[in-house]
C-alpha cells in the first residue's frame, strides 16, 4: 500500500507544478485575458528574411520555412512583393486579417468571458470576437476581413476554427497572401502566465497545394500602467481639416 | 442589434453611399433573440465588486444629426425630402435653455459648418463619421448603432460595432497619459459610485460632435455619469468644460436601454472605402 501512494505522488507533482502557473478563470479553463504582443519581425516577412533598410531581420515563423504555393499563386506573391508599396492591403487602411493582425507590432488585449473571447487590438481599433459558445459557423458565404472564428478549448489549448474570410488581406507585407476559400485553425496554449504558443495551421486550395503552419510565441505587457493607445489609420491628411480648417487660427 | 440601424443618410446623395459602404463590407445579425432572459435588479456584483451591468445597449433618442434636436439621419433625409419640420427635445440639460453655449466665433464656425452640411464642396465639409474616423466621446454615446459593455477585473469596457470603436476605463486610479498626447477616444479614468459609472476624460482631440457642425477643442474636458438605474436602463450625462469654445461648461442627457444578446458580428468600416467627391455638390 505504501508502495502505491508514492507512485502516485511521483505522477502527480510534476504534471500539476506547471499548471499552477497559468491564470484560471472560475470555469477552471486558463484565463488568456491581459494585453500581449509577439517580439517577432513577421509583420515584414513570416519567413526567413534578412533585413532591409526599415525591415528588421529575422527568423520566419512558418513551420519549415516553406510555404507551399501553387504555381500560378507563386508567380502572384512574386508580384506582390515587387509591388507591395502599391499593393499591401495595409497601405490602405484595411482591417489586416487573421492571423496577420496578430503578429502586427502592436499590442492587443484579450478579454475572456465563458461565451466568448473579446479581442481589441490597438491597430485599427480593431475588434475581434472568438465565440466559444458552442454555436456553428454561420452559413455562408460570408465575405468578412477578420473571418468567423468559433472557439472550443482541448485541454489548456484554446482551439479556434476560422472561415468566411475575403480576398483582400494578406499575411505580411511581403506579399504573401490568401483566397476566400481561406480556412484557419488556430491554438493559442499558455505556456505560464505570461507567454501563449500562438500556432495556426493554414489551409487554401486555391493557393496552396497543402496546408501549412506558423507558430510563435505571445508575450504578456507586464509594464506598470501599460495600456493601448489607438492606431487610427487613414488615407489623407486629416490633421490639416477636422475639426475646421481654421479652428487653430479662430483660437 | 439589426443591420438597418447601421444606415446613416443626410442626403440623396448620401444615402446612396451609405448603401455602398453597406455592399463593401458591413454586416451583422446573428438572428433575432427577442426573449432575452430577465436580468436581476439590483445587479450581481462580479469577483472585483463593480455591478454586473455586461450586455448589450443603445442611446434612445439617438442620431448623429444634431445635438439640439436629436433626429436621426433617416428622419433628417424624411424632413428634407417632405419640407416638414421634425422637433425633438434639446438633449442638452445644462444650460437650461437646451442650447450649446458657443462663444461667438465658434456659433458663426457652427453655423457656416451647417451651411456647408446643406451643400458640401469641400471634403473637409464632409462629417468625419462618414469617412469612417473614430467619433470619440461623447459622440459615440449619440449615434444610433448599439454598442456592448463587457467588464473585467478592475476595467470597463464599451464596443461599439459601428467604426468598429472601443474603450477600456480603467478604475484603478492610475494617472492619466502625458498631456501631449491626444486620442481620437480620448484617455478615461472611472470609478464606480453606487450603480453609477463616473468616467474623467483627458487627452481628447478636436472633435466634431453632429453632422450640422458642432464640435469640441482639442482642450475639451469630459466628465460623464453613466447610472443605471434598472437592469434595463442606463442614463448618460456627460459635462464637457472646453473653455477654448464655449462660454460655460454644458451638460447632455441620454437615455440607453438595453438590447438581446446577439452574437456581434464584423463591422467594417475603413477610411477611403468611399471616393469623397461623390459626397460633394457639383459646382
Amino acid at each position: 500500500m505504501r508502495r502505491v501512494l508514492i507512485l502516485i505522488a511521483l505522477f502527480v507533482i510534476p504534471c500539476a507544478a506547471p499548471a499552477q502557473t497559468i491564470p484560471r478563470t472560475a470555469d477552471g479553463k486558463p484565463d488568456l485575458s491581459g494585453i500581449w504582443q509577439v517580439m517577432n519581425t513577421a509583420a515584414w516577412d513570416i519567413q526567413d528574411h534578412a533585413a532591409q533598410k526599415g525591415v528588421p531581420g529575422g527568423p520566419g515563423v512558418v513551420e519549415g520555412n516553406e510555404i507551399p504555393y501553387k504555381p500560378e499563386a507563386l508567380a502572384q506573391k512574386k508580384k506582390n512583393y515587387e509591388q507591395r508599396a502599391t499593393l499591401d492591403p495595409e497601405n490602405k487602411c484595411y482591417l489586416p486579417g487573421v492571423p496577420r493582425i496578430t503578429y502586427m507590432p502592436y499590442p492587443f488585449q484579450v478579454i475572456q468571458k465563458p461565451n466568448e473571447l473579446t479581442i481589441l487590438y490597438e491597430y485599427v481599433h480593431t475588434v475581434r470576437y472568438i465565440f466559444t459558445n458552442g454555436a456553428p459557423h454561420p452559413k455562408g458565404p460570408i465575405e468578412w476581413w477578420l473571418g468567423d472564428s468559433r472557439g472550443r478549448w482541448e485541454g489548456d489549448t484554446l482551439v479556434v476554427d476560422v472561415v468566411h474570410f475575403n480576398d483582400q488581406t494578406w499575411f505580411d507585407r511581403a506579399g504573401n497572401f490568401h483566397s476566400d476559400a481561406l480556412h484557419l485553425v488556430e491554438r493559442y496554449t499558455p505556456i505560464d502566465a505570461d507567454h501563449i504558443t500562438y500556432a495556426v495551421t493554414v489551409e487554401d486550395p486555391k493557393v496552396f497545394t497543402r496546408p501549412w503552419n506558423m507558430s510563435m510565441i505571445l508575450y504578456r505587457h507586464k509594464e506598470k500602467n501599460f495600456q493601448l493607445y489607438e492606431y487610427e489609420c487613414y488615407g489623407f491628411d486629416f490633421e490639416k481639416i477636422y475639426p475646421y480648417p481654421d479652428l487653430g487660427a479662430a483660437r | 442589434m439589426n443591420t438597418k440601424y447601421c444606415f446613416v443618410v443626410f442626403g440623396i446623395g448620401v444615402a446612396l453611399l451609405s448603401m455602398t459602404a453597406l455592399a463593401a463590407g458591413q454586416g451583422r445579425g446573428g438572428g433575432a433573440n427577442p426573449a432575452e432572459p430577465g436580468r436581476p435588479w439590483p445587479p450581481q456584483k462580479l469577483s472585483d465588486g463593480q455591478p454586473d451591468v455586461q450586455g448589450i445597449w443603445a442611446a434612445t433618442n439617438a442620431g448623429s444629426v444634431s445635438l439640439t434636436n436629436p433626429i436621426t439621419g433617416g428622419e433628417d433625409f424624411d424632413r428634407r425630402l417632405t419640407n416638414t419640420e421634425i422637433k425633438r427635445p434639446s438633449r442638452i440639460v445644462d444650460p437650461p435653455d437646451g442650447q450649446l453655449p458657443y462663444q461667438p466665433w465658434a456659433a458663426a464656425l457652427q453655423k457656416q459648418e451647417e451651411n456647408n452640411y446643406d451643400h458640401p464642396t469641400r471634403p473637409e465639409h464632409i462629417d468625419t463619421q462618414h469617412r469612417c474616423l473614430l467619433s470619440g466621446i461623447p459622440r459615440l454615446y449619440t449615434i444610433v448603432p448599439a454598442y456592448k459593455i463587457v467588464q473585467a477585473p478592475g476595467q470597463v469596457i464599451f464596443v461599439w460595432d459601428e467604426y468598429h470603436a472601443y474603450r477600456v476605463i480603467p478604475l484603478d486610479g492610475r494617472p492619466h497619459v502625458a498631456s501631449n498626447v491626444k486620442l481620437w477616444m480620448g484617455d478615461a479614468r472611472g470609478h464606480w459610485e453606487g450603480n453609477t459609472l463616473v468616467v474623467d476624460t483627458t487627452n481628447l482631440r478636436g472633435a466634431r460632435l453632429s453632422f450640422i457642425g458642432d464640435f469640441n477643442s482639442d482642450n475639451a474636458h469630459v466628465v460623464e455619469r453613466m447610472t443605471f438605474s434598472d437592469a434595463n436602463t442606463m442614463t448618460y450625462e456627460a459635462t464637457v468644460t472646453d473653455p477654448a469654445v464655449f462660454t460655460r461648461p454644458w451638460t447632455m442627457r441620454i437615455v440607453h436601454k438595453r438590447r438581446p444578446d446577439d452574437e456581434v458580428w464584423e463591422n467594417a468600416c475603413w477610411e477611403g472605402n468611399v471616393n469623397p467627391d461623390v459626397w460633394l455638390d457639383k459646382k
